[in-house]
């Protein structure tokens, strides 16, 4: 800290010198949702860049382009100092840090890593097999888990309170699928869905959503060292039962047509639209969003009246039922990993950017400047009275509170790949375009598994 | 310049029976003149082609796209879609070219019309094809549901479907400029022809058969050759109406290459490209030929 | 007005039907467009033929930059506008000397060059595009404007070279002689022999590269990032990404994007038929 203070100090001095260039990092940052998330974000950066006086060059671009864009980058060798996507660590991070391309960030992260939740900081040690040792290739900066989303008018529309829902898996979707819309249907004659199931391919949604229900269903598809389970049969027909419950309410027509091709925003744009009832988000960027239009000063009054209402009465946010052996859920938590790669120009001074946002005072701000979609990874930022803030966020901090697991990714890189090519969103189109029988597509799917992560 | 070489370049200039050039002695300042271009050139087709071949050097790379089956049915998607988009188009465009000699005010203002898909930047028409087929609530399946009460198909979440929509929208894109090309090929049929051959009595069907066709064919061959070029290229017609989709299954060789960089294989994407070069190349080099003429 | 026989009449109806259906199919998506940009946001997905209330607030809100998505559109119109007409000053300059050297000067080589052109021009731009990124990052060039205006120079100019060495060489070589006879140098010859006769030409292919470059989104979307630094075509790509469905926003925005290179293209139409079909009839 102090040397890193030293630096800042030095810098600081040269900067003021008038034929020195300023210094510059290139920051490479995922585009937020909404405007509040890229404002806290920019908030941070300019603290940093008048602390240490080195000018920091910012781009950001949609989620869907932030691994092209940097795979490019990285292939052409002209990486950006320090990145970050909120798809790097389900997709990419593991298989970086196998392939010896990030830089080692334990300077920075050992000496701090008592102030994270043990399972976020535990998810970037990582292993380099082509320095053969495990070391934090990332860093850990907020974490999501997959919430339920319905719209309390609809459901009321549609003839149903909330304490209607069944708390049982089957019949918690029966009730979506076979009253709510029926009941909404003939309520207002529109052609709404029940149920937004992400689906498509090019989507992080479709998977976590998918493996959501997998976990239901209690199927493990790796050991804690990685070696893969798949040949179990126990394995097998945990899978053929979760994807024929996760395909079900779409082949029933309960889920838009469209879900197939979905990217990740579309299942929020359906919501939003009111074609769709309630959907499961890996994030509370549904209610969030509103909260952003409230307080947005470019929309009339009657529209942002319209979006508090909808943010504190309208939208419920909520857990999954109970399994469908009876026991609670436990949500799996994906922490959302940056890196500074190898091959960065200014590693010293990425390591010191990392290390000033990762400080509680900057974190904290740019998490919960997210209005929520993202959850702290920090101790101190996780006991935040923001999180008692409203039912939302509430709602939240119950599901995290119950203790989380972890994808498999973090035992078996490999699955970065799977997770890439999504064999999850493959396998159910198998289902409902091919109309493949369920245990035909789990076949094709475990060996596809097996040829990629075995 | 040295003698020599003006000796050398009058040997070739007599073998040849060209004119003799005038301006010798400027032929340096010509050569500066090529230089902007063979810098261009050099600097941003050359190394990238170069570099690119660098990349797909590994046999290995080989073995794995073999093995991903998305490639080869982008290599099914992409020759389904250079067969038929591209005889549908040309076939369309000829037989509009016809209707576009006919003279009639309205013709010509609708001629003005019909250049304006070509001269149109393809993200905003693509993706308002793309709203338009929204299975929710995008216009068409609106309609048919207010006309029939049924819902109208997935539109692009059939591969076959959705390939097909490609295609229509490449031609939609495209038919303008070739109609446009055939149509001045046509024109320069002499009208002689065609008086000789009303004078015969001939039917339309014949004056197609006999006079249009005859004097066309060397250019509309021509004009397949180079759209089947260009139609390999065009990505914008794949990616923003179908993204690849449904689960990648609506690729060609054009989106092959955003798909491997999402998935971080390069090699591949360049692999895929040398493979395509032995069928590519000959086409390139006999289209070289004839267009340096 | 001659007087219709029944003949005459069903040949108006055989062209009618074949001019309806054509109109319909050309008209279909940009009608759509302009149906998006006049709806009000809470009917533009009503999937109505037209609106209840149409109203050009979307322009208001494009033109106001009051949309997180739209917060640099003037800027981006800026950029689009600067890498389309650099494109086309640019591919100018290096295709018209080419082409005079070429064509007129008939330096030793030339030929090699014209078939090197060529070639570019036949290889598929999007199997250019990834080594294309990589080289610009060799030189340093990402993210820069510069990287998008030479790789659109590189892509334009084989066209432009092969049309003006086409046209040029329909040019009387008489002039170029009477004109040395009076003693005009090389580069008096060019200004003011050569570039006034060849003016419809380059009116054509400086046309033709701008609307290249304006139109491209491929290369804009890998060489560019920032979001002051991107033209529209990116921007509106990046429209999908929002979770707040401003499809209406981004087809009014994509309508005004795309009327420049119509208007161009209606001012330059003379030029532009005479450029695109010039070496395509030779067949």
């Amino acid at each position: 800290m102090k040397r890193l203070f030293a630096i800042t100090l030095a810098t600081a001095m040269l900067g003021s010198g008038p034929v020195i260039a300023q210094e510059s990092l290139t920051v490479w940052w995922v585009k937020g949702f909404y405007k509040s998330e890229d404002d806290a974000l920019l908030a941070a950066i300019q603290k940093f860049e008048d602390k240490s006086g080195v000018k920091v060059e910012l781009s950001q671009y949609p989620v869907q382009d932030m691994i092209p864009k940097t795979v490019a980058a990285l292939d052409s060798g002209t990486v950006p100092d320090v990145a970050y996507a909120d798809v790097y660590d389900f997709q990419v991070t593991g298989k970086w840090a196998f392939d010896g391309k990030l830089e080692d960030l334990s300077s920075v992260i050992e000496p701090i890593k008592d102030q994270f939740a043990l399972n976020t900081v535990s998810t970037t040690y990582l292993w380099n097999d082509k320095e053969k040792k495990r070391a934090y290739y990332a860093f850990p900066l907020k974490q999501q888990t997959m919430h339920i989303q319905y719209w309390n008018d609809m459901l009321e529309q549609a003839g149903f309170k909330a304490s209607d829902i069944p708390t049982g898996w089957d019949d918690y979707w029966s009730f979506w699928c076979n009253k709510v819309q029926p009941g909404i249907r003939k309520a207002t004659g529109k052609k709404i869905y029940a149920i937004g199931a992400p689906m498509g391919v090019d989507s992080s949604d479709s998977f976590y959503s998918f493996l959501t229900f997998m976990d239901a269903y209690n199927v493990k598809l790796v050991d804690d060292d990685g070696k893969l389970l798949v040949d179990d049969p126990k394995v097998k027909e945990g899978l053929v039962a979760a994807l024929t419950s996760y395909t079900k309410p779409y082949v029933e027509g309960c889920v838009p047509q469209s879900a197939t091709s979905w990217k990740d925003p579309d299942n929020n744009v359906a919501f939003h639209n009111k074609t769709i009832v309630m959907t499961h988000n890996a994030t509370i960027s549904i209610p969030a969003k509103w909260l952003d239009d409230a307080n947005n000063a470019t929309l009339d009054q009657a529209q942002r009246d319209q979006a508090k209402k909808n943010y504190e009465q309208l939208i419920a946010t909520g857990g999954f039922p109970n399994k469908p052996d009876g026991s609670k859920m436990v949500y799996r938590a994906a922490v959302k990993t940056g890196v500074v790669f190898a091959g960065a120009q200014h590693k010293d001074r990425a390591k010191e950017f990392v290390a000033f946002l990762l400080q509680d005072e900057n974190l904290t701000p740019y998490v919960e400047g997210s209005l929520g979609r993202w959850f702290p990874v920090t101790k101190k930022g996780q006991s935040s009275a923001f999180w008692d803030g409203d039912k939302h966020r509430k709602s939240v901090r119950d599901q995290f509170a119950n203790g989380t697991v972890n994808f498999e990714f973090t035992k078996n890189y490999k699955f970065t790949v799977l997770n890439n090519e999504n064999v999850w969103a493959k396998a159910m189109s198998r289902i409902v375009n091919d109309k493949v029988p369920v245990d035909q597509a789990v076949d094709e799917l475990i060996a596809r598994i097996k040829q990629v992560a075995g | 310049m040295s003698s020599p070489a003006v000796a050398k370049e009058a040997v070739v200039i007599a073998a040849t029976g060209e004119r003799k050039p005038w301006l010798r002695p400027g032929e340096l300042g010509g050569m500066l003149m090529l230089v902007p271009y063979i810098l261009v050139f050099a600097a941003f087709v050359l190394y990238p082609v170069l570099y690119g071949l660098w990349l797909a050097r590994h046999p290995a790379s080989y073995a794995t796209l073999i093995a991903d089956p998305i490639f080869l049915r982008t290599v099914v998607n992409t020759l389904v879609f250079l067969v038929i988009a591209i005889n549908v188009k040309m076939v369309l465009a000829l037989l509009l070219s016809g209707f576009f000699m006919t003279p009639r005010w309205w013709i010509k203002v609708l001629a003005l019309i019909f250049i304006l898909p070509w001269a149109l930047p393809s993200i905003p028409t693509i993706l308002s094809v793309r709203f338009m087929l929204n299975p929710e609530w995008g216009i068409v399946n609106s309609t048919i549901f207010r006309l029939t009460l049924e819902d109208g198909p997935n539109w692009l979440n059939d591969p076959r479907l959705a390939l097909t929509l490609a295609m229509l929208v490449h031609i939609w894109k495209a038919l303008p400029f070739w109609t446009v090309i055939l149509t001045a090929g046509r024109l320069a049929i002499p009208t002689e022809l065609y008086e000789a051959a009303a004078i015969d009595g001939a039917s339309a069907w014949q004056r197609f058969r006999f006079i249009t066709w005859p004097s066309t064919r060397t250019l509309y061959l021509t004009c397949t050759l180079l759209s089947t070029i260009w139609t390999l290229g065009d990505f914008n017609s794949v990616y923003l109406l179908t993204g690849g989709g449904p689960a990648d299954l609506t690729h060609v060789l054009a989106t092959l290459g955003i798909r491997y960089l999402r998935l971080d294989q390069v090699d591949l994407y360049m692999a895929a490209v040398v493979c395509a070069l032995p069928f590519v190349l000959p086409l390139v080099y006999f289209m070289t030929k004839r267009l340096s003429r | 007005m001659k007087l219709l026989t029944l003949r005459g009449v069903a040949t108006e109806a055989k062209l009618l039907l074949i001019g309806i259906p054509v109109l319909l199919w050309t008209l279909l998506p940009i009608y759509h467009m302009v149906l998006f940009a006049i709806s009000p946001k809470d009917t533009a997905l009503s999937g109505a033929l037209w609106p209840e209330h149409p109203t050009l607030h979307n322009f208001a809100v494009v033109f106001g930059e009051e949309h997180y998505y739209l917060s640099h559109f003037w800027r981006q119109l800026w950029n689009s506008f600067f890498i389309a007409v650099t494109t086309g000053v640019l591919t100018l300059f290096v295709a018209t000397f080419a082409a005079f050297a070429i064509s007129r000067l008939r330096v030793r080589g030339g030929r090699a060059v014209m078939n090197l052109a060529l070639f570019t021009y036949l290889i598929p731009a999007a199997f250019l595009a990834v080594p294309m990124y990589r080289t610009m990052g060799v030189y340093g060039l990402l993210n820069n404007q510069w990287s998008l205006i030479l790789a659109m120079v590189a892509l334009a100019s084989p066209y432009a070279i092969w049309v003006l060495k086409q046209a040029s060489d329909k040019l009387p070589y008489e002039l170029d002689e009477a004109a040395i006879v009076d003693g005009a140098s090389q580069m008096q010859l060019f200004r003011l022999v050569y570039l006034p006769l060849m003016a419809p030409s380059l009116v054509a292919v400086g046309t033709y590269a701008l609307i290249l470059a304006w139109n491209e989104y491929l290369y804009a979307f890998l060489l560019l990032s920032r979001d002051t630094a991107i033209p529209l075509s990116v921007a509106l790509g990046n429209f999908l990404a929002a979770d707040d469905s401003p499809w209406e926003l981004l087809m009014t925005t994509g309508l005004i994007y795309a009327l420049p290179p119509a208007a161009i293209y209606f001012v330059f139409k003379r030029y532009m038929a005479v450029g695109l079909t010039v070496g395509a009839i030779k067949g």
